[in-house]
């Protein structure tokens, strides 16, 4: 696995093999990396150093500490207050809320808009996010006017994770890619809960029964600590659901 | 005109002269029909222009005699030669600095207004309904400002306590100077649009168009 993506540190030079080649598509950075001209590329973090040869891009995997916004992100957030015509929700604690218009979630207008207390829980996209002003929110797509899963979550329960498995647990393989087994195999054994998968390290978990959301959260706070594998997910969901019964 | 400039100092409440006597200019000002003086400096007492001869015509209609027949008294802050401070009126363009930028407006730093540089920095603020002629509830101001940027603008209200409001709602108003992400000077590609010369990336801006 070391050999297949290597460990690299910020300021490290990368060995020129590793670097993909195409014959037609210019090579894209993801985050992590930086172009200085004419023709080096350095990491700016340290993580493992992943390629992609189809779509002719690399990247820096790492697992982060702090939530940095960017353009198309899914993030829960919880509404602090109301203004005029704005929610002003926290992403991240410590910075400066991001606005949620009133009237960006699906079906709203003037006479009918979802009445939001502080403290509520909502899924949103990042419309706007860079390093001068603060982040803006969306509830509902700009292009086709529904929502896609997205508003406010109602019950249920937020828990924290780390940002690294926040991202696997979006990626759309998440075992082959991610390692992350945990949520399909509590669904094998037969809870009934449905989640979303905060970018900015928060997971919500809904169910019927409380038991089963208290479950679910230990469950994915417990790999996520402890950096479990995927056969010992599948030994910690046995475990609880041992517990459980 | 003769002006005589009496060397004589004046502290901020001093008594000038009377109001009768005098017409108050900069640096004074009249409480009770009496002038004081408002800064530290010396007076200058200006001669009113001596008004013209009467007119020798028997049916010439006069008007009554002009109110400003008053020498005018004034303080100016010594070691500044008669040099009045200048301020930002409306319809002068200046040159300003973005400070911050907030979905609704940019605050700015007025820098110069016309040819003279300001010993003070005013705040100003562009609203984005001002920021261009057409499309105003389509700007967005991500796209046509940045901090730091350098912006011509022109001055369109004396605003608030706080600042002027500005706009640059005209082809050669907007932004003159801008810095990359990268860190280098850009030079303007087209009216919405800076590119970097060494990395060859664009960034969006409102250009001001060169003279």
């Amino acid at each position: 696995m070391a050999t297949e993506h290597p460990l690299v540190l910020p300021g490290d030079t990368i060995d020129p093999s590793l670097i993909p080649t195409h014959k037609k598509q210019p090579l894209r950075l993801g985050p992590g990396l930086r172009h200085v001209p004419p023709s080096t590329i350095l990491p700016t973090v340290a993580g493992q150093l992943v390629t992609d040869l189809r779509k002719n891009s690399m990247w820096v995997e790492y697992n982060g500490g702090r939530y940095i916004p960017s353009q198309g992100d899914l993030v829960i957030g919880q509404v602090a207050r109301s203004a005029t015509d704005l929610y002003f929700v926290t992403i991240t604690p410590y910075t400066a809320n991001a606005s949620l218009p009133h009237l960006s979630f699906e079906g709203a207008s003037k006479k009918t808009r979802p009445q939001l207390l502080p403290g509520a829980l909502v899924y949103a996209r990042v419309t706007l996010a860079n390093r001068h002003m603060d982040p803006e929110l969306e509830c509902v797509s700009a292009t086709t006017g529904k929502a896609e899963g997205l508003g406010p979550l109602a019950g249920g329960m937020a828990f924290d994770v780390s940002l690294g498995l926040a991202r696997r647990l979006l990626m759309a393989r998440s075992r082959e890619e991610g390692g992350v087994e945990v949520l399909e195999q509590l669904g094998a054994e037969g809870l009934a809960f449905e989640t979303a998968v905060g970018r900015n390290g928060r997971v919500w978990v809904g169910s019927d029964s409380p038991k089963t959301v208290v479950l679910v959260g230990r469950a994915l706070t417990e790999t996520d600590e402890k950096a479990l594998g995927v056969e010992q997910q599948r030994k910690l969901v046995k475990k609880l659901i041992r517990e459980m019964r | 005109m003769a002006t005589s400039a009496s060397q004589t100092l004046a502290i901020p409440g001093q008594l000038l002269g009377s109001a009768s006597k005098y017409q108050p200019g900069p640096g004074t000002h009249i409480h009770e029909s009496n002038l004081y003086s408002s800064l530290l400096g010396a007076v200058h007492v200006v001669q009113p222009a001596k008004a013209p001869g009467p007119v020798k015509r028997l049916t010439k209609i006069t008007p009554a005699a002009p109110p400003a027949e008053l020498p005018t008294i004034s303080v100016s802050r010594s070691g500044v030669s008669e040099k009045r401070e200048v301020l930002p009126e409306v319809g002068n363009t200046v040159l300003c600095r973005v400070v911050r930028i907030m979905p609704r407006q940019a605050v700015v730093a007025i820098l110069i207004c016309g040819d003279t540089v300001l010993d003070a920095e005013w705040q100003g603020l562009i609203r984005v309904q001002d920021v261009r002629a057409t499309e105003k509830d389509r700007v967005k101001i991500y796209e046509s400002f940045r901090p730091g940027d350098i912006v011509r603008a022109e001055v369109i209200s004396l605003g608030d306590q706080a600042s002027y409001y500005l706009s640059t709602a005209r082809n050669e108003l907007g932004v003159i100077m801008a810095t990359s992400e990268a860190g280098n000077t850009m030079y303007p590609v087209s009216w919405k649009e800076y590119r970097d010369p060494e990395t060859g990336l664009g960034e969006p801006r409102k250009v001001a168009k060169p003279y």
